[in-house]
């Protein structure tokens, strides 16, 4: 049994005169114990499928189960099981951290010693000992994000969304934030589906991929298999002095791209074949400066997509 | 069924309102200050105009109803305005919270916070105006409480259906509804006195029977306070059923996420 299983699941937003469809027939199945990636530009429905996933929102057609449940008809249930986890996160201004969770972890129906436990798993997990005092509206962005983060693994979920679990974070922070993410999920052997806009963190967190554009899913797989079909070819760049004859670099089978720029030239080519070597041939009249070779990440994968 | 996981999904709305009130200044002027300048215009205004002890009596009831009305229905309103005002609703609603949970938790606060309201009353109503507002007996004051508690109740779950139907914007109506209650349910003059189009709405309203009854227990007039309480659990019952298709309803049109955004 899969932990979400979704078929053409589409959603509209009406206002008085129009409406907007803003998920379009999505199907996809993810299994339990896997991370799950969404990914997508702006306006893709990111947030929309999250919030539908995790029965914030109900969808206007198609089937959800959610850990095998009907998502239409045993949305309660299912509330037990998951939690989540936004981008932007925000709790009442004027409760403490320590204050918040309780209150979140009574919403999930804890008492007593376990409700006490689950706080201070929580605190401890996320690192925030030292600020459990402070007032929510007193805490910096990544805090925020960590108390977020620390209120979803409450009700030790079977499934945790996490909706742009970096997102306004600086580097070192939006580092913390993956590991403690692993860190939980290996530890609490759960299934995470998250979305997000940067693509490392996708490559280093998620098993499998969907790609969203405009409601629609354009592209599942694992990061591997994504840039496979989508035949991304690798990328050398060649600093040169002298002459390249740039239509012969073209005719090269294997060679998909020259692009012309200052000092050199970029050559996207798909290294099935002796293509590198036929590569360098071509610039046997010219005297190569430096070269380097950078394998197509999911960043080119996204760019194709939304192209 | 986890009863004592159940009890503490009631209590997190109490939680929630007990903490957002006790670090709130102004809860000082919601609880006393504003019930006090309202019972006290009131009585100063009966002495200008010279009126017997009994109008003394019908229209301080008046009074300390409306301040108990107001701070119980905010207090029920608060279930979804403080999440509203936070941007925190979606954590509410992902929850395994039912709409009772909220109304009853919110309401268990609002009827301290509300009682508060009746016992800080009492004294100046005793010392300035000499009206005892005890003098009816427990049983009086506990059965009047319990009406404007419940009403008050039917009004909190009106403002957040219509936050859930409406959006942010229908946040006005935390104010104005009781401002409504207190024109058509008779807190300052008999309900005879109104036009009868507005008569028929009076009697609707269980807030016209308990103002009644209490007066009654003052020599004022009689009452009928069994449609009173029918009334109450009618409206409370219809509330939370109407509260339940607004939540359903919020999330089929989107409107629970754009309360979150």
């Amino acid at each position: 049994m899969p932990a979400v299983f979704a078929r053409d699941v589409c959603k509209s937003f009406r206002t008085l005169f129009k409406s907007k469809e803003v998920l379009h027939e999505v199907s996809l199945s993810i299994e339990r114990g896997e991370v799950f990636g969404i990914l997508g530009p702006n306006g893709a429905g990111k947030t929309t499928i999250m919030s539908i996933f995790s029965t914030l929102i109900r969808p206007d057609c198609g089937t959800l189960e959610i850990l095998g449940r009907d998502a239409l008809k045993e949305a309660h249930a299912i509330r037990e099981r998951i939690n989540i986890s936004s981008g932007n996160p925000n709790f009442p201004w004027s409760l403490t951290v320590q204050e918040n969770l309780k209150h979140s972890a009574m919403l999930y129906g804890l008492y007593g010693e376990n409700l006490k436990r689950s706080v201070e798993g929580s605190i401890e997990a996320f690192e925030l000992e030292l600020h459990r005092d402070s007032r929510f509206e007193t805490l910096s962005t990544g805090l925020k994000q960590r108390v977020s983060l620390a209120k979803s693994i409450l009700n030790r979920p079977q499934i945790l969304f996490l909706d742009e679990p970096t997102s306004g974070l600086d580097p070192e922070m939006a580092m913390k934030t993956r590991s403690l993410v692993k860190k939980i999920y290996e530890e609490q052997d759960i299934t995470v589906v998250l979305t997000t806009h940067y693509m490392p963190e996708a490559e280093e967190l998620c098993d499998r991929i969907a790609f969203l554009r405009e409601g629609k899913m354009v592209a599942l797989g694992t990061p591997g298999e994504l840039k496979s079909q989508l035949k991304l070819g690798e990328k050398m760049r060649i600093d040169y002095r002298g002459e390249v004859e740039i239509e012969r670099l073209r005719r090269i089978p294997g060679v998909m791209e020259v692009k012309i720029s200052p000092g050199g030239l970029e050559v996207i080519f798909d290294n099935s074949g002796n293509v590198v070597n036929k590569i360098i041939k071509a610039f046997e009249k010219a005297e190569i400066v430096d070269i380097s070779i950078d394998q197509p990440d999911l960043e080119d994968v996204f760019l194709e997509l939304v192209r | 069924m986890n009863w004592r996981g159940e009890f503490n999904k009631f209590f997190s709305a109490t939680y929630k309102n007990w903490i957002i009130s006790k670090r709130n200044v102004f809860t000082v002027f919601e609880l006393v200050f504003w019930p006090f300048i309202g019972l006290l215009s009131i009585g100063l205004l009966t002495r200008f105009l010279e009126v017997g002890e009994d109008m003394v009596a019908f229209v301080l009831v008046g009074a300390i109803a409306l301040s108990i009305l107001q701070i119980t229905q905010i207090d029920v309103a608060y279930i979804l305005l403080f999440d509203l005002w936070s941007k925190s609703i979606k954590h509410t609603f992902v929850a395994p919270i039912r709409s009772y949970h909220l109304v009853v938790g919110s309401l268990l606060f609002g009827m301290i916070r509300g009682t508060a309201v009746f016992f800080i009353l009492v004294i100046p109503s005793a010392h300035i105006f000499g009206f005892d507002f005890l003098a009816g007996g427990l049983i009086t004051v506990v059965v009047f409480l319990v009406g404007i508690f419940m009403t008050a109740a039917s009004i909190g779950m009106v403002v957040c259906i219509s936050i859930l139907l409406f959006g942010q914007r229908a946040d006005v109506a935390a104010w104005t509804l009781s401002g409504i209650m207190m024109l058509v349910s008779g807190i300052y003059y008999p309900v005879e006195i109104l036009p009868w189009p507005l008569q028929i709405l009076a009697r609707s309203m269980p807030l016209t029977y308990f103002l009644e009854y209490y007066r009654s227990a003052f020599g004022y007039g009689s009452h009928d306070v069994l449609t009173g309480i029918g009334l109450a659990a009618f409206y409370f019952v219809l509330g939370l059923l109407i509260l339940n298709m607004a939540i359903r309803r919020a999330r089929t049109t989107g409107m629970m996420l754009r309360l979150s955004e």
